[in-house]
């Protein structure tokens, strides 16, 4: 069986976001990006398929500009067999984003799709759901534990107030949730040897997919800055301050 | 308390003085807790001119001073003695920024700003403030620049020593040396600011600094490798700057026992690397230059070591959390260390060409003269500065630290001395390394010294007793 995974390029969690001075972006010009961390979960869980003889190729794909090339050779170099960039300038939105891989997985035929809960820049949290409706595909969203078993997959969710188990029948769409596993580190053997994997390019603009905006951003702002906490005398002055300025006792 | 301290405090403003004995505990053991100290009373001056008041009344009273910075030296260096007769003063409050030239790449800190606060105004402002060390969070800059601390940076940007473009000291006497100069040249008699730094509060006391700034790395290769043995690290930390174009800011080495002691007590941390290993190193490089490919001139570079098998395993950080767990590893060493009953430390500096046959011979000297001892070996290769640290074995009654100290370290300190090396590479004399100072150290040197703190401190307040010994 096939697995394909998605792997966005996001700003590293790590940075702190800056939003550009006209407040209509984050700004992401020289700054560190990375993999989406939950994308990342799910490459490491496809190659953990793998070793265990549950999947027999892992396909990473990604969308995006040609930096998004490091991004798939990042999962090359942690275990991935080849790659898939849908060349993209721009961003596009999450319904546009479950049409090309529903194109992809039309060409690759995969027996599953791993993808990350929701990529950490937009915070969307759909284009898993909106894939697996568009390829009529069983879905598990939120996993922690998922496991083959012929033409199944048992998969535990995380869902409020405690853990949900599903059967899905294969080919299934499932996205990763962050206590799936640790991902592993790229070795510098194995990123040399990534650099030599096959990296196949299609432009978006080749797939007559469309991908119009539909979703204006009409502004960004920074959360409210917090106070400056003061440092008081006496038990007394705190207390005279939680009774008159805090007003919480 | 003694009257001169009755009369001392009575001529201070009360707002500046701590008395309460549970707050006083905190500022009278020392970081490593080996040493407790007795006073009357923490100061906590907000100005200079506080500052200089608290001198002054130090003279009138003959009331010895013990400045104090964020308490985390390793050599009880800030730690007031037992008799109750001497004043700790802090600089904590002094905590503010005077002035910072982004064109002149200076800034111009008070010397209780603790460090990271420092580090984190100029990375907003797009510069780099290349101090860094284990205890950035905590230490204050005047403490750094008082006992000229290292850290891990100092391959790249060299000691605070390199960084610091001019001072303000309170003198003994309570007059101010004004040396807060943005200038990189200036040549115009003896270097007397740079007889302060690493002086130990023992000659007055840094109320402020104007610093050096860097530009601020964009990019940043971090790399966790598992190198083949201690003689090929010389070389191939040269031969990585060779081909990088001198990038590395930091390499770090690790010998395996000293993360196992850390891995065995926090199984959370994740080895990057394949275990089994016994020499591992972290190295950073870093560049300002947004389009220079340094990723890919870093692995080019360790390409060839592995090919030649002087690097046989080597993990790449992907991001900045992966970056971050690799420095956790690094920097939890000394954690490692007291999880497992503490260590002797010896802080050795030989030159980076001795560095691996000092540490072969040291560990033979351990392994022959104090059986079951266990050795926690990691340091910075750039600098020739190793962290050759001993604990005891394990579950042993008859080998404690004493034990290895009487029979281990002088040894220890023996062999670096005949490698021209020193036992003091970066933590500094203080209190505890009095002795050892006037065994191993440069008796002219020290005479100097002695000639120099007569000089600027006649009647012996400065923080007497560290640094020189009493009398």
């Amino acid at each position: 069986m096939k697995a394909l995974v998605t792997c966005k390029r996001v700003l590293d969690p790590y940075i702190k976001a800056r939003i550009n001075a006209d407040g209509s972006a984050v700004n992401l010009d020289n700054v560190k990006m990375a993999m989406n961390p939950f994308d990342e979960i799910a490459v490491e869980e496809a190659l953990r398929l793998k070793e265990a003889g549950s999947v027999t190729e892992v396909v990473a794909v990604s969308i995006g500009g040609p930096k998004s090339e490091e991004t798939l050779r990042q999962a090359l170099a942690m275990g991935a067999d080849r790659a898939i960039l849908v060349e993209s300038d721009q961003d596009i939105e999450p319904l546009a984003v479950a049409k090309v891989l529903k194109a992809v997985c039309d060409e690759e035929q995969p027996g599953l799709v791993l993808m990350g809960k929701q990529a950490i820049d937009g915070d969307s949290n759909q284009a898993g759901q909106m894939l697996a409706g568009m390829l009529n595909w069983a879905q598990g969203t939120f996993i922690s534990e998922i496991k083959i078993d012929g033409e199944t997959a048992n998969v535990t969710r995380e869902i409020d107030g405690g853990l949900e188990k599903l059967s899905l029948k294969l080919p299934a769409v499932v996205t990763a949730d962050l206590r799936l596993n640790e991902p592993r580190y790229a070795s510098l053997p194995n990123i040399m040897k990534a650099k030599k994997k096959p990296l196949d390019k299609k432009p978006l603009a080749d797939m007559g997919i469309d991908t119009a905006k539909r979703i204006e951003i009409v502004g960004l702002s920074e959360p409210a800055e917090r106070q400056a906490g003061v440092m008081v005398d006496s038990v007394a002055a705190l207390v005279e301050k939680l009774k008159t300025e805090a007003k919480v006792i | 308390m003694t009257s001169a301290i009755q009369q001392l405090l009575a001529n201070l403003p009360p707002a500046i003085q701590v008395t309460d004995p549970d707050v006083l505990a905190t500022y009278l053991t020392d970081f490593r807790h080996k040493y407790t100290g007795c006073t009357a009373a923490v100061l906590k001056p907000r100005t200079t001119d506080e500052v200089v008041n608290i001198v002054r009344a130090c003279n009138a009273h003959n009331v010895p001073l013990v400045p104090q910075g964020g308490n985390t030296g390793y050599c009880a260096g800030a730690t007031p003695d037992d008799s109750g007769d001497q004043i700790v003063i802090s600089l904590e409050r002094l905590n503010q920024i005077r002035h910072f030239d982004p064109d002149n790449r200076s800034i111009t800190v008070e010397a209780g700003m603790v460090l990271s606060d420092i580090q984190d105004h100029c990375e907003n402002h797009g510069l780099l403030c290349p101090l860094a060390l284990g205890s950035q969070q905590s230490c204050q800059i005047g403490g750094n620049i008082s006992t000229n601390a290292g850290g891990v940076n100092v391959v790249r940007y060299g000691m605070s020593r390199e960084m610091v473009l001019g001072l303000e000291v309170v003198l003994a006497d309570g007059s101010v040396l004004d040396t807060l100069s943005p200038l990189r040249k200036d040549n115009t008699g003896y270097a007397v600011d740079q007889l302060f730094i690493g002086a130990e509060g023992s000659l007055g006391i840094i109320t402020a600094a104007t610093l050096k700034l860097q530009s601020l790395p964009k990019q940043r290769f971090t790399g966790f490798l598992a190198v083949a043995s201690r003689q090929c690290l010389p070389k191939l930390l040269s031969d990585i700057q060779a081909e990088t174009g001198d990038l590395v800011s930091s390499f770090e080495y690790m010998a395996a026992d000293a993360i196992q002691h850390l891995l065995n007590k926090k199984p959370e941390h994740r080895l990057p690397v394949s275990s089994g290993h016994r020499h591992y190193v972290l190295i950073e490089l870093g560049t300002s230059a947004s389009k220079l490919p340094l990723t890919d001139l870093a692995e080019a570079a360790l390409a060839e070591q592995i090919e030649a098998n002087i690097v046989l395993d080597a993990a790449v950080a992907s991001n900045e959390a992966q970056r971050a767990a690799f420095w956790a590893i690094r920097e939890s060493i000394p954690e490692g260390e007291v999880l497992n009953g503490a260590s002797v430390k010896h802080d050795v500096a030989v030159s980076v060409s001795n560095l691996p046959s000092f540490i072969d011979q040291a560990a033979g000297i351990v392994t022959s003269t104090g059986p079951g001892c266990r050795l926690s070996i990691y340091g910075h290769v750039g600098d020739g500065n190793v962290h050759f640290n001993v604990l005891c074995p394990e579950g042993s009654n008859e080998i404690d630290h004493t034990w290895i100290e009487v029979n281990l370290s002088p040894h220890i300190y023996e062999l670096a001395a005949k490698m021209h090396g020193t036992f003091s590479a970066e933590h500094g004399i203080g209190q505890v390394k009095l002795a050892l100072n006037a065994q191993y150290g440069n008796a002219k040197k020290q005479a100097l010294m002695r000639d120099i703190k007569r000089a600027l401190d006649p009647n012996n307040l400065m923080n007497p007793g560290k640094m020189l010994p009493l009398g």
